[in-house]
């Protein structure tokens, strides 16, 4: 019977075995990754790749709700809700998403549960509080005739339904096409195309209508 | 094409990401209709407009606004990330303590305790410990089957040690055979034996089931060599939950003074 005296030297630097251990935090540059790969990013628990995502996407985002609800203040609570939501919602986010899609899917909820909320439609024009945006006329002398020109077409865009203002302006980002269009508003495609368009007849008629009612507004 | 039909295009016309393939006999009833030439033109005339609108820019709250709620939100997934931790390895901690507390008490009581009443009655459990506590039985009839192979049976202390020197030549030891090695690392009543079982143990060092048998064992070892290899084991394979019980054991005077320079170097690495 072998009678081992001395136990096995313990080779602790030497033993080899495999710890696995978390993988060093990669972070790339965050400006390479597309929104869509940010996003999967913030899904899988980097909260701070959402700064990237804010930083691409809260101006257009703002605009479209400062379009749609024709309210700068509630256009800012419901943006600053949307990217609340991203977070909360985050491991909702799919894998065959589209992070703009649905950014302005998350828009459009918010917006409805806000005015629910507030209990209000938005509001109708009020031209005078557009007076501040700033506006791009090269010429000092055109710019009250775009001003004017622009508070018509906010004014017009006031009197659409919710949804036909909505269609259409979602039809206007270049960056959605109409099967995205679709999803957001839970329709065909072929139907988010006959809104988008029969909107535009509608907001085209107010326009002109508008026009020859206050052609003095200058 | 007649005006209605041309009037249905015009959506597509307009839409500058639609293919113009489909178009051009819409465009040649425009060329030669005044009055779709109108309606096309106060359309687009319109859509220009819409699209002329300046863009609103929002003002510094909601940046200010945003990264706060970040922060906040950072903040809180941390803690829950932290809570969760904690509760996991107290979790694991309970139950290992409760699988070998009664193996302490001599061959005798354990003979009892793997003979039938070896399940005391669990407190209130949900599914998942229910099941875990499941499959940790079926790791202690393994380690009971090791028991009764060496104290039970009184074999020689050579022999179980050629027992567990054998599992370390095995490339992919399975998983009851991983248990024997912790049970023997717990109960065998020779150094030499617990020393060699946590020498194979390495290799599986990056399992959590490894190292929380590693950690639970700990405090019933008296003896400072195996203590210290214990230790040593734990610190290498980076195992972040053995702190607390390293402060305690540096906190604790009455054991070894070697025991509790290797913790303390030990807490400095984790
Ligand atoms: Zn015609």
């Amino acid at each position: 019977m072998p009678v081992i005296t001395a136990y096995p030297e313990i080779r602790v630097d030497s033993t080899p075995f495999v710890v696995k251990s978390a993988p060093d935090a990669v972070d790339p540059a965050t400006d390479t990754l597309t929104d869509h790969e940010l996003m999967i990013a913030v899904r899988d628990g980097d909260l701070g790749a959402l700064g990237e995502l804010f930083e691409r996407h809260h101006g257009p985002l703002y605009g479209f709700l400062v379009k749609l609800t024709n309210q700068r203040t509630a256009a800012e609570d419901i943006a600053q809700t949307v990217f609340q939501r991203m977070l909360k919602y985050r491991h909702t986010y799919r894998d065959d998403g589209s992070f703009t899609a649905w950014m302005y899917h998350l828009g459009r909820r918010c917006a409805a549960d806000h005015f629910r909320k507030h209990n209000a439609a938005p509001a109708a024009t009020d031209p005078a509080s557009l007076q501040d945006h700033a506006d791009d006329a090269p010429h000092a002398g055109d710019r009250a005739a775009t001003r004017d020109d622009h508070a018509l077409l906010h004014s017009a865009l006031g009197r659409l339904d919710r949804d036909d203002r909505e269609v259409l302006l979602l039809s206007r980002f270049q960056e959605l096409s109409f099967a995205e269009i679709a999803a957001i508003l839970e329709c065909s495609v072929g139907a988010a195309k006959v809104r988008a368009h029969r909107a535009l007849r509608e907001l085209r008629d107010t326009y002109f209508r508008l026009q020859k009612e206050k052609p003095s507004l200058s | 094409m007649n005006c209605t039909e041309a009037q249905e295009k015009f959506a597509d016309l307009l839409d500058g990401r639609l293919p113009e393939g489909g178009t051009a006999d819409v465009r040649a009833h425009l060329a030669s209709c005044p009055d779709c030439q109108r309606q096309y033109s106060s359309l687009a005339q319109t859509l220009a407009a819409l699209d002329a609108l300046p863009a609103a820019k929002p003002g510094p709250g909601l940046r200010k606004n945003f990264y706060a709620m970040l922060e906040e939100e950072k903040n809180s997934a941390a803690s829950v990330a932290a809570a969760a931790a904690r509760h996991r390895q107290a979790h694991r901690a309970v139950l290992w303590r409760w699988i070998l507390a009664p193996l302490g008490a001599g061959a005798l009581a354990l003979g009892g305790f793997f003979a039938g009443t070896r399940y005391a009655p669990a407190p209130a459990m949900d599914a998942a410990t229910k099941q875990e506590i499941a499959s940790l039985r079926q790791r202690v009839d393994s380690v009971g089957q090791l028991v009764g192979m060496s104290l039970l049976q009184q074999r020689s202390t050579s022999e179980r040690l050629q027992t567990v020197l054998a599992t370390v030549d095995q490339k992919n030891p399975d998983q009851r055979m991983i248990s024997n090695l912790i049970g023997a690392l717990a109960l065998d009543p020779s150094t030499n034996v617990r020393l060699s079982a946590l020498d194979a143990l390495y290799p599986h060092a990056d399992q959590a089931f490894v190292r929380s048998g590693v950690l639970a064992t700990l405090p019933r070892e008296q003896n400072p060599l195996v203590q210290v290899a214990m230790i040593d084991f734990l610190v290498a394979a980076r195992d972040r939950e053995a702190v607390p019980e390293l402060e305690k054991i540096v906190r604790n005077e009455t054991i070894d003074r070697v025991v509790r320079d290797a913790a303390r170097r030990g807490l400095a690495q984790l």
